[in-house]
C-alpha cells in the first residue's frame, strides 16, 4: 500500500511531468489562458494518459517483449496512442456525445503530445507492473492537470496586470513558468 | 530484424484496419451543409448572433432556426453564399455599430478620485462605482477594446473608446461586457424609435425637446461643417426642420445651461440655417431607409403628425400612404401661422422631402365617408394609424362632414351625441369619462335602445362627479378603470379590454377583462391617437401608442389629456408622430409597446448642475431681418433672414455640448 502512496506522491508533485520534467509544455502554453479550456484540456489528459498507459503495457509484455524488440518501443507506442486517440473519438461521438462535446476539441491535440508518451516511456522504464502502471499514469495526469489549472489561474490574473510590452502574452507566459517550475523544485527531498 | 519488420508492419496494419472498421461502426451522420455553412462563417465565436460559438450557430443555420443573416460579422457575399447553400430566404439586415455614450474621458470630467488599480472597467467599477462623479461615465480602461473580437474598438487621447466604423460588425460583445453600459448598439431604426432613458448621458436641451432630437450632436456636426449629417440627425426625430426651425416654440432654448451664464445657444435658428442652406443646394438629405419589410401602413390624416409617422415609418423600412380628407398635405401648418413668420414655400418643402423618400398619399379620402378602418384592411394594408388631429382641425373640417359621421368603428364623440346627432345606439355601449354630462348621455342611450351601458372612471368612487342616486336600471359604472384595447370585425367592434387602474395610476396586474360592446362614446374634444392592426382575415384590435414623457397617465386609450399629441405646437405633434411610429415598430418586431421603463418623464430626477465655471460668456448671435421699408411694402415676407454659414459656425461654437454633469469648459487663467 505504501508503495502506491508514494508513487502517487512523488508522480503529482515531486516528479511533476509538466514542472520538472518539462514534457507537453506546447499545450501548457497553449490552453493555459482561459480556466475553462484548461480544465476540459485536463480532463481529456487525464482520460487518454491512463488508456495509453494500460494499452501501451499490454503492447510492451504481449508483443515487444517476447520478441526481444524493446528497441521498438517509441515508435511502436507512437502508433499505438495515435490510433487509439482517434478510436476513442469515433467511440465517444457515437455513443456518449455529451463527453465527445466536453472532450471533443482537445483530444486530436493530445494525439501526439509528448506527455502522453513520456509517460508510458516513464511506465516502462521503472519495469512498473500492469497496476503501478495504471496508478502511475493516473498520478502524472493529475499532476499535469493540477499544474495547467493553476497555471490558467495565473494567467487570467496576469492578463489584468500592466505588462511591459516586450514581454506581454508569451513572453511573461514562460517567465511565469519558470517560476512556477522553481516553485515545485521545493517538493524535491519530500520523499527519501 | 525480420521480427521487427513483421511486428511492426502487422501493428501499423492491424491498427489501421482497426480504424478503418471503427470509422464504419462509429458513423456519424452530420448534415454537409453544416460544415459547409461554418467554414463560411467567420469563426470569431463573437457571440453577436445569440448562440455560443459560429458551429452552433451553423447548426442552428442548417436546422432553419437561425436566418443566414444572423451572422453580424459575414459580409453581405458571404450571406448570400450561406443562404444559397440551406436555400432560405434572404432577409436583410441593417447594419448596426457601437457607439459609446460618454462625451468626457476621466482628464476632462470631474473625480471623485484618482485611479490607479487593475487596468480594467469591472475591477475599477468596483471602488464607489469608479472614478468619475458622474454614475453613468466611461472609465476609460478599454475593458471594450480587450473584448472586441474584430479589433474595431480603440481609446482615445482622451481616454474615450473610438470605433472604427469599417471594422465594427455589430456584434454587441462590447455593450455585453462594458459595466457601465455606456456603449450601446445603434443604426438609424434605433436612432428613430429611441427614449432618453436615465441610463445614457443627455443635455438638458434634449431632454427638454417635444420630438427628442440629439441637439448637442446636431450642433457640433454645424461647428464641424457636416451640415449633411446635422439634418440627418434632426430628421431621424424631426421629419419638419424647415418649418419647425421657423416657428418651434423651443422649450430646449430655456432648458439651454448657457442660461446660467449669459443667453441661451440659438438651437432653433442654428436647425433653419441647416435646412436654408439643404434649400439652397435644392436637395433633400434623407435619412438612410432601413431595408424593406413586408408590413403596409395606412396613415390616416395628412397633417404634420401623420406625415411624421409616415415619414419615420418609411425610413423604417414599410411601406406607408397617408389618406387626407382635404386636397392639402400639411393641415394646420397652412391656416395657424402667417406667412411672414412661416413663407408657404417652406411648408412646401418639408412636404417635398417627405414625399422624396417614398410616402404615399392619397388626397380628398376622408375616414368614415370615403374609406374606413375595414375597407383599409380588406385593401391589403396590416395596420391604420389615427392621427385625425385636433378639435380644431375638427372645426375646421365641419363642412365636410356629414352628420352623425364616425370615423373610427364604433366609438363616438360624447358632444355629437348629446347635441342629438344621428348617432346608431347598438346594444351595449360604454362611455368613458365626460363628468356628469356621462350621465346624460347614458340617458339618451338608454332612450335609443340600449340594453346595457357602463360608465368608465378613471376616478375612484369618492372623486367621482356621481353619486348612487342618479344612476338609472341598467346603467352600472366601472370606478377606476380604463379601456386598454378594442377588438372587433371589419368596421363593427365587438369586444373592449378594460383594465383596474391604481391609486398611483399603474395598471393593477391581472385585472384586465374583455367586456361585449358595440359602442363607444368618448367624453373629449377630440379622437386621440390610435393604431389599428389586423389580427387575421377581418378582425382587428387596436394598439395604444405609447405616451411621451410629458403624460402624467399612462394606462389605456382615452385617458386624461386625451392624447399623446397636446394642443401646444407643431413639434408636439411630431414628436407623438414619431411615438406612434415607433409603437408600431415594436409591435411588428414582437415587443411590448411601451416605453423604456427607465425613460425621463417630467418628474425623474435626472443629475445636473446649478452652476456653469470657467465659461467665457459669449453674447449669442443676431440674426439679421429684413428692414422696415420692404416689410411694409410687402407684409407677407419673411420677416428674418436665417443666419449666414460663419454665423451659424460662430453660433454653433457657444454650445457648450452638455452631458449629464460634464460641459465643455475652457482654460481661462
Amino acid at each position: 500500500m505504501d508503495s502506491y502512496i508514494v508513487l502517487i506522491i512523488s508522480c503529482i508533485f515531486i516528479n511533476n511531468i509538466l514542472l520538472m520534467q518539462y514534457l507537453g509544455n506546447c499545450p501548457f502554453l497553449g490552453v493555459s489562458k482561459r480556466m475553462d479550456t484548461a480544465f476540459g484540456m485536463s480532463m481529456a489528459v487525464v482520460f487518454v494518459i491512463v488508456m495509453a498507459g494500460a494499452v501501451t503495457w499490454v503492447v510492451n509484455y504481449y508483443i515487444l517483449k517476447p520478441y526481444d524488440l524493446e528497441y521498438l518501443r517509441t515508435l511502436s507506442f507512437i502508433l499505438v496512442i495515435a490510433s487509439l486517440v482517434q478510436l476513442v473519438e469515433m467511440f465517444l461521438k457515437k455513443n456518449i456525445p455529451a463527453l465527445y462535446a466536453g472532450l471533443g476539441i482537445y483530444l486530436p491535440l493530445i494525439t501526439t503530445n509528448c506527455a502522453v508518451l513520456g509517460v508510458c516511456l516513464i511506465n516502462m522504464k521503472e519495469e512498473y507492473d500492469f497496476l503501478h502502471t495504471l496508478v502511475s499514469s493516473l498520478s502524472y495526469s493529475v499532476g499535469y492537470g493540477l499544474a495547467l489549472i493553476l497555471f490558467a489561474a495565473i494567467r487570467e490574473r496576469i492578463l489584468l496586470a500592466r505588462v511591459p510590452k516586450p514581454l506581454q502574452d508569451t513572453s511573461i507566459g514562460l517567465v511565469t513558468a519558470g517560476m512556477f517550475s522553481l516553485a515545485f523544485f521545493g517538493f524535491k527531498g519530500m520523499i527519501h | 530484424m525480420i521480427e521487427g519488420l513483421l511486428v511492426m508492419g502487422g501493428l501499423g496494419a492491424i491498427l489501421g484496419l482497426g480504424l478503418a472498421i471503427a470509422s464504419k461502426v462509429f458513423y456519424v451522420y452530420v448534415d454537409p451543409r453544416i460544415e459547409a455553412v461554418e467554414e463560411l462563417l467567420p469563426g470569431a465565436n463573437c457571440g453577436g448572433c445569440g448562440y455560443p460559438g459560429c458551429s452552433a450557430n451553423a447548426e442552428a443555420i442548417v436546422k432553419g432556426e437561425s436566418s443566414p443573416s444572423s451572422c453580424v460579422a459575414a459580409s453581405q457575399e458571404v450571406i448570400q453564399q450561406i443562404a444559397e447553400i440551406v436555400g432560405a430566404k434572404l432577409e436583410l439586415k441593417e447594419p448596426e455599430v457601437a457607439k459609446p455614450n460618454c462625451k468626457y474621458g476621466v482628464y476632462e470630467a470631474d473625480r471623485k478620485y484618482i485611479y490607479d488599480g487593475v487596468r480594467d472597467c469591472r475591477a475599477a467599477i468596483l471602488i464607489n462605482g469608479g472614478e468619475k462623479e458622474c454614475p453613468i461615465g466611461c472609465l476609460g480602461l478599454g475593458t471594450c477594446v480587450k473584448a472586441c473580437p474584430f479589433g474595431a474598438l480603440s481609446i482615445g487621447p482622451d481616454r474615450l473608446p473610438v470605433v472604427n466604423t469599417e471594422k465594427c460588425t455589430g456584434c454587441g460583445t462590447c455593450e455585453r461586457v462594458c459595466p457601465k453600459g455606456i456603449i450601446k448598439l445603434s443604426s438609424n431604426s434605433l436612432a428613430i424609435v429611441h427614449e432618453y432613458t436615465t441610463d445614457e448621458c443627455t443635455a438638458p436641451c434634449q431632454r427638454a425637446c417635444p420630438a427628442g432630437i440629439d441637439i448637442p450632436a446636431y450642433i457640433r456636426a454645424i461647428r464641424e461643417g457636416d451640415y449633411a449629417e446635422a439634418l440627418i440627425i434632426i430628421k431621424r426625430s424631426n421629419p419638419f426642420p424647415a418649418v419647425c426651425g421657423r416657428i418651434c416654440v423651443h422649450p430646449c432654448e430655456y432648458a439651454c445651461r448657457r442660461n446660467l451664464i449669459d443667453e441661451p445657444v440659438a438651437i432653433n435658428p442654428l436647425k433653419r440655417f441647416v435646412t436654408d442652406w439643404e434649400r439652397e443646394k435644392g436637395m433633400h438629405v434623407q435619412v438612410p431607409r432601413a431595408p424593406e419589410r413586408e408590413e403596409r401602413i395606412a396613415v390616416i390624416g395628412g397633417g404634420v403628425e401623420g406625415l411624421s409617422a409616415a415619414y419615420l415609418l418609411n425610413r423604417l423600412g414599410y411601406n406607408t400612404k397617408v389618406h387626407e380628407a382635404t386636397s392639402k398635405l400639411g393641415g394646420l401648418l397652412w391656416i395657424g401661422l402667417p406667412e411672414n413668420r412661416l413663407p408657404r414655400e417652406v411648408i412646401e418643402w418639408d412636404i417635398k422631402g417627405i414625399l422624396e423618400a417614398g410616402v404615399q398619399v392619397e388626397l380628398n379620402k376622408m375616414l368614415g365617408k370615403d374609406i374606413s378602418v375595414g375597407s383599409l384592411f380588406k385593401e391589403g394594408y396590416n395596420a391604420v394609424l389615427i392621427a385625425t388631429g385636433g378639435w380644431d382641425m375638427k372645426l375646421y373640417l365641419s363642412e365636410l362632414v356629414p352628420d352623425g359621421f364616425n370615423p373610427l368603428p364604433g366609438v363616438y364623440l360624447l358632444i355629437d351625441l348629446v347635441r342629438r346627432k344621428e348617432i346608431p345606439i347598438g346594444s351595449n355601449c360604454l362611455i368613458i369619462g365626460g363628468g356628469r354630462s356621462s350621465l346624460e348621455a347614458a340617458k339618451i342611450c338608454k332612450e335609443r335602445g340600449a340594453k346595457n351601458v357602463y360608465i368608465l372612471f378613471r376616478s375612484s368612487k369618492q372623486d367621482s362627479p356621481i353619486r348612487e342616486e342618479d344612476l338609472e336600471k341598467g346603467v352600472s359604472v366601472l370606478f377606476q378603470t380604463a379601456l386598454t384595447k378594442m377588438m372587433g370585425r371589419d368596421d363593427k367592434l365587438e369586444q373592449v379590454e378594460v383594465c383596474e387602474i391604481t391609486e398611483e395610476g399603474k395598471e393593477k396586474e391581472g385585472s384586465r377583462r374583455n367586456i361585449e360592446i358595440d359602442t363607444v362614446i368618448v367624453g373629449a374634444g377630440r379622437f386621440p391617437e390610435l393604431i389599428y392592426v389586423r389580427k387575421d382575415e377581418n378582425s382587428w384590435e387596436t394598439i395604444s401608442p405609447y405616451a411621451g414623457p410629458n403624460v402624467e397617465q399612462e394606462v389605456g386609450i382615452f385617458r386624461p389629456g386625451e392624447a399623446i399629441s397636446d394642443y401646444k405646437a407643431a413639434v408636439e405633434a411630431i414628436g407623438s408622430g414619431r411615438r406612434m411610429a415607433a409603437s408600431l415598430y415594436n409591435y411588428f418586431r414582437g415587443l411590448p409597446v411601451e416605453p423604456p421603463s427607465n425613460m425621463i418623464r417630467k418628474d425623474t430626477e435626472v443629475l445636473d448642475v446649478r452652476e456653469v465655471v470657467n465659461v467665457r460668456p459669449v453674447p449669442r448671435v443676431k440674426m439679421a431681418e429684413r428692414s422696415k421699408d420692404e416689410l411694409i411694402n410687402n407684409p407677407s415676407l419673411e420677416i428674418s433672414l436665417g443666419y449666414t454659414e460663419s454665423e451659424a459656425r460662430e453660433e454653433a461654437k457657444r454650445c457648450l455640448q452638455c452631458g449629464l454633469i460634464c460641459y465643455r469648459k475652457e482654460k481661462l487663467n
